[in-house]
C-alpha cells in the first residue's frame, strides 16, 4: 500500500469533527462522496487533506449536492467497499430520500451527522431536529456526547454496519459546534489497532464482482414490498443490538473505554432521572451530582443508541425511578416529544409507577444551563413527592416570553 | 417463483442473474448460460400475445433486420443465421414482420391460435404489385 | 484499454450474445429495449449499469425478476447517473488499493435514464457527473415525454406535442416551448464526446456507442426512443416512425467530438 501511517500522541487535542476525520482515515475509507455544510464540513475536508497528504488511499468525490453525495455513496457501497460521508441539517433533509434507499438496499454506509437545527428560520447551531427527522429511515443511529465518543463510535459504527448479519447503514451523531468545534483531549488508537478493530472490508453482493452480476434497487409491489420492509425491521429489532453490544465489549478490551446501549449515571438508587442526548448528558451528569449533595437522588440516562431504540434497556434503567424527565431537543410541532413518546411506550406495560414529563429545550443552539437542570430536578422531586405530575406534561425551557406548557 | 416469506430471500431485495460464477457472459449464448430462477429469461410473456410471428425459412436471406430490431430478444440467430422465434419472450409486436425485406416476407403475423404448419402451407407468394 | 468489438455488418453483429433479457414488462414494440440491446451488444466488455426510475427501470427489475445479465443498480428518479459515478469511484479506489477481484478486467460504466430523469429532475446530477470527469456514459432514452407516469410533458417535449399536462384543446395547440437543447448543454461541460443517436440507424448508433465507450471521460448520448403508448402508434410501426423522425431531420443524428 502506498500511504503513510500517522504517529499520533496517546492523547490529542481534537474537536469532534477532526476526531471523526481521523477515524475515517484510520478506517481507510475507500470512497467519500460529500458536500459541504456547516458544521460538518471539516470532517470531509479532513479526509480530503489526508488523501492529499498521502495518509489514506481512496477516492474523494466532491459532488454537487447532499442528495448526490448519498447517491454516490450508495453506488460506491453497492460496488463493494468502505464508504462514508458527513452532513448536517438542510443537507440531511435534501439527502433524506436516499437514506431510505441506502438502508432498503442494505448498504453499510457510515454517515457522520453533526446535529444542527432545521430551517426555517435558518440556523447553523446545534439541535436534534435533523437526527429526529430520519429516525425511521432504517439507519442505525449512535449518539456521541463529546469528541472522544465521536472518534470511538465511528469505529464501532463501521464494525456493526459492515457485519454480514447486519448490513445496515449507520449514523454517528454529534452536537453541532458544542462537540464538533470544541477541542478536547481525545485518547487515540494507533493506526494499526484502529484498522484491526474495524477489519478489512468484506464485500457482499458487490457489483464489481464481475463474475457474479447482481441487480440492486428493484421494484417491489404489494406482493413483495412488505416482506422486505419487515425483514429490515426484524434485523434492526433482533440482530443489531447484540452486535452493538459485542462491538462495545471488544472496543472496551482494546481501548479500556466502555460504552453502553443506554448510559446510566448514578441510576442505581435514583428517585428522579433525566433522559437526554448529546452534550446535555454531560451537563446533566454534573447537575445530578450537585443535586445529590442537596439530598435529591438524581440520575441521568443518556441514549447511546437511538435506533434501534433501546426499549428494554430503557425500561430496565428506569424501572425503580419515581419521576422522569424526557428532554427533547427538537420541536415536536404538534405532538409530545419523541423521547417522551418512546419512553412512555417502553414503560407503559411495566410495573413502574414512574411519573413522566417532557421538556423541549435548546432549539437552534440555545444553551441548556445548569440552572435549568437544577430547576428541572427540583420539579421532578416535587412530582415524586406529590405522587403526580405537578406541572403540565410538556414544558419548554429556556425560551423567552410567557411560559409555554402543554398537555 | 413462489411467494416466499420474509425470512427466505436475500437481504436488500438483491437479485442474481445467474447461478454460480460467469466469466464471459458477452460471449456465451443463452442456451449455455446457467440462469438463476430470478432471471426474467426463465419467465414467459407468451400470454401477452394476440398475434404471433410465424417464420418461413424458405424465403429468409438472413439479413438479421428482425434480430436487431426485435425489442424482446426473441429472434434467435446463431452463426449469422436466423433460426426461429423465442415464443416465451415474443410479445407479438410485429416489428420483425415490418422490417423483413423479403418478398414474400419470411415472417408474418397470425392469430395466436393459428396452426403453424397450416400457415406455412398457405404462405402468400411473391407480391408483384407496384412497390 | 480493451479492444473494440468488431461489427462489420449486421450479420456479424447478430452473433452477439445479448445481456438484456426478455419477459421484461416493457410494452410490445418499445424502443427502450431496442436501444439497450444495441448499446449492450456494441461491446463485449464487462458492464456496470444503472437506470433511473422510469419505464426502463420499472419494467426490467420487478421483483423477483431481473432482466439484466450485468451488474445493475437503480436508486431513484434523479440519481442513476451518480449511482454509476459512485461505482466508478469505487472501482478506481479498489484498483489503486489492489482489491479488485478481477484486476485484469476493465468494466465500462453506463447509466440509462429517461428524458424526464435527464432533462428535468436529474439534470443537476448529470451535470455534476459530466463536470467531474467520471469515466462513464450517460444515455438518455428520449421519448420526449414522462411515459411511465402516463404522458406528462418534459423539457424534452417538442413544440406542438399534446402531452397530458400541455394538452392540445379547443384553443391550444399543445406544448408551446421548444425542446431543450440538452446536447449543447452537455457539450458545454467540455466532455470528450456527446452524440444523438436513434436505434433505427443501428450502424450509426453502434459506431457512436463504441466511440463513446472507448474515450476516457464522461460521455453523453441522447437516444431517440419511439414510445408506442404515448406517441400513440401501432407497436409494429416503431421502426417506420423512427425512420420518419430521423430521415426528416425532426430528430437529427450528430455528434460533438471534444
Ligand atoms: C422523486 C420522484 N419524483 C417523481 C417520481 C414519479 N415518476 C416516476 S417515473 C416518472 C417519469 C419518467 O419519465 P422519463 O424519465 O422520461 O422516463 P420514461 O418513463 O419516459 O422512460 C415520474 C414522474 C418519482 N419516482 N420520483
Ligand atoms: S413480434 Fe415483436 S417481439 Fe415477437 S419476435 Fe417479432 S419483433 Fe420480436
Ligand atoms: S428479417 Fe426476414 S429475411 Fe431478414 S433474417 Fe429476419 S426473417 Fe430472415
Ligand atoms: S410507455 Fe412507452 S416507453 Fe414506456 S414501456 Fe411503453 S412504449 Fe416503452
Ligand atoms: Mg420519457
Amino acid at each position: 500500500m502506498a500511504f503513510d501511517k500517522m504517529e499520533l500522541r496517546d492523547i490529542e487535542v481534537w474537536d469532534g469533527n477532526f476526531a471523526a476525520a481521523q477515524a475515517l482515515r484510520q478506517c481507510q475509507i475507500d470512497v467519500v462522496a460529500a458536500y459541504p455544510i456547516t458544521p460538518s464540513t471539516p470532517i470531509v475536508e479532513g479526509y480530503a487533506k489526508f488523501l492529499a497528504d498521502g495518509y489514506v488511499e481512496g477516492e474523494f468525490v466532491m459532488v454537487e449536492s447532499e442528495h448526490a453525495a448519498m447517491s454516490g455513496c450508495i453506488g460506491a457501497a453497492a460496488a463493494g467497499g468502505r464508504v462514508a460521508t458527513a452532513t448536517s441539517s438542510q443537507g440531511l433533509a435534501l439527502m433524506s430520500e436516499t437514506l431510505y434507499q441506502a438502508s432498503g438496499m442494505r448498504l453499510p454506509i457510515v454517515l457522520n451527522l453533526v446535529n444542527r437545527a432545521l430551517a426555517a428560520p435558518l440556523n447553523v447551531n446545534g439541535d436534534h431536529s435533523d437526527m429526529y427527522m430520519v429516525r425511521d429511515s432504517g439507519w442505525i443511529q449512535f449518539d456521541a456526547y463529546n469528541p472522544q465518543e465521536a472518534y470511538d463510535l465511528n469505529f464501532i459504527a463501521f464494525k456493526v454496519a459492515e457485519d454480514h448479519d447486519v448490513r445496515l447503514p449507520a449514523i454517528v451523531n454529534q452536537d453541532g459546534f458544542m462537540t464538533s468545534h470544541t477541542a478536547q483531549g481525545v485518547k487515540t488508537l494507533t493506526d494499526d489497532a484502529a484498522y484491526n478493530f474495524v477489519g478489512e472490508f468484506k464485500p457482499m453482493n458487490d457489483m464489481l464482482d464481475l463474475d457474479h452480476p447482481v441487480t440492486h434497487g428493484v421494484q417491489t409491489e404489494e406482493d413483495w414490498h412488505f416482506e422486505h420492509k419487515a425483514r429490515q425491521h426484524r434485523d434492526l429489532m433482533v440482530t443489531v443490538m447484540p452486535k452493538i453490544q459485542a462491538a462495545f465489549d471488544e472496543f472496551e478490551k482494546l481501548s479500556g473505554r466502555k460504552y453502553n446501549i443506554v448510559e446510566e449515571y448514578d441510576m442505581d438508587d435514583a428517585d428522579v432521572a433525566v433522559v437526554c442526548m448529546g452534550t446535555s448528558v454531560e451537563t446533566a451528569r454534573e447537575v445530578a451530582t450537585e443535586m445529590r449533595a442537596q439530598g435529591i437522588k438524581a440520575g441521568v440516562v443518556g441514549i447511546r443508541v437511538l435506533r434501534p431504540f433501546p426499549f428494554m434497556e430503557i425500561a430496565e434503567a428506569l424501572k425503580d425511578v419515581k419521576a422522569i424527565a424526557a428532554l427533547d431537543r427538537s420541536s415536536p410541532n404538534g405532538a409530545a416529544g419523541m423521547l417522551f413518546n418512546e419512553i412512555a411506550g417502553a414503560l407503559f406495560n411495566t410495573d413502574t409507577k414512574a411519573l413522566l414529563s417532557g421538556y423541549v429545550y435548546g432549539l437552534g443552539g440555545r444553551d441548556l444551563t445548569k440552572a435549568h437542570l437544577r430547576d428541572l430536578y427540583k420539579e421532578l422531586q416535587a412530582n415524586a413527592d406529590a405522587g403526580k405530575v405537578t406541572t403540565q406534561l410538556q414544558q419548554f425551557i429556556g425560551v423567552r416570553g410567557p411560559k409555554l406548557a402543554f398537555l | 417463483m413462489a411467494n416466499k416469506g420474509w425470512d427466505e430471500f436475500e437481504i436488500g431485495a438483491m437479485l442474481r442473474s445467474f447461478n454460480g460464477p460467469v466469466s464471459d457472459v458477452a460471449l456465451t449464448h443463452q442456451e449455455d448460460r446457467d440462469y438463476s430462477e430470478n432471471n426474467s429469461f426463465t419467465a414467459s410473456v407468451a400470454d401477452w400475445r394476440i398475434e404471433k410471428p410465424v417464420f418461413n425459412k424458405d424465403y429468409c436471406i438472413d439479413c438479421q433486420f428482425c434480430w436487431i430490431y426485435c425489442p424482446d430478444i426473441s429472434i434467435i440467430s446463431r452463426d449469422k443465421k436466423m433460426v426461429g422465434v423465442d415464443m416465451d419472450h415474443c410479445k407479438g409486436c410485429g416489428i420483425c414482420v415490418e422490417v423483413c425485406p423479403t418478398n414474400p416476407k419470411s415472417l408474418l403475423m397470425y392469430s395466436e391460435q393459428t396452426d403453424e404448419e397450416e400457415a406455412l402451407a398457405a404462405w402468400p407468394s411473391k407480391e408483384t404489385g407496384e412497390k | 484499454m480493451s479492444e473494440i468489438k468488431k461489427i462489420k455488418n449486421l450479420k456479424e453483429f447478430s452473433t452477439s450474445a445479448d445481456r438484456f433479457e426478455g419477459a421484461n414488462l416493457l410494452c410490445p414494440g418499445c424502443a427502450h429495449s431496442i436501444i439497450v440491446r444495441e448499446v449492450l451488444n456494441a461491446t463485449n466488455d464487462d458492464l456496470i449499469l444503472s437506470a433511473s426510475t422510469g419505464c426502463l427501470e420499472v419494467c426490467t427489475a420487478v421483483y423477483p425478476y431481473t432482466s439484466w445479465d450485468a451488474s445493475w443498480i437503480h436508486i431513484g428518479f434523479e440519481n442513476g447517473s451518480t449511482a454509476v459515478a459512485g461505482a466508478e469511484a469505487m472501482y478506481k479506489a479498489l484498483k489503486t488499493k489492489g482489491r479488485l477481484k478481477q484486476p485484469d478486467r476493465e468494466p465500462k460504466f453506463v447509466s440509462f435514464a429517461g428524458d424526464g430523469a435527464s432533462y428535468d429532475i436529474g439534470f443537476q446530477w448529470i451535470s455534476g457527473c459530466m463536470e467531474r470527469g467520471h469515466n462513464m456514459m450517460h444515455i438518455v432514452l428520449d421519448n420526449e415525454v414522462y411515459a411511465n407516469t402516463g404522458g406528462q410533458r418534459s423539457s424534452s417535449t417538442p413544440i406542438g406535442s399534446s402531452a397530458t399536462t400541455s394538452p392540445a384543446g379547443r384553443i391550444s395547440y399543445g406544448e408551446k416551448k421548444n425542446k431543450k437543447d440538452m446536447i449543447s448543454i452537455m457539450a458545454a461541460h467540455q466532455i470528450p464526446y456527446a452524440a444523438q443517436v436513434a436505434p433505427n440507424k443501428w450502424k450509426d448508433m453502434v459506431k457512436k456507442i463504441q466511440h463513446g465507450l472507448a474515450v476516457e471521460g464522461p460521455v453523453f448520448i441522447n437516444a431517440m426512443s419511439a414510445c408506442t403508448t404515448e406517441w400513440k402508434f401501432d407497436p409494429k410501426d416503431t421502426m417506420s416512425i423512427s425512420d420518419l423522425a430521423t430521415d426528416s431531420l425532426v430528430f437529427p443524428l450528430y455528434e460533438i467530438i471534444d
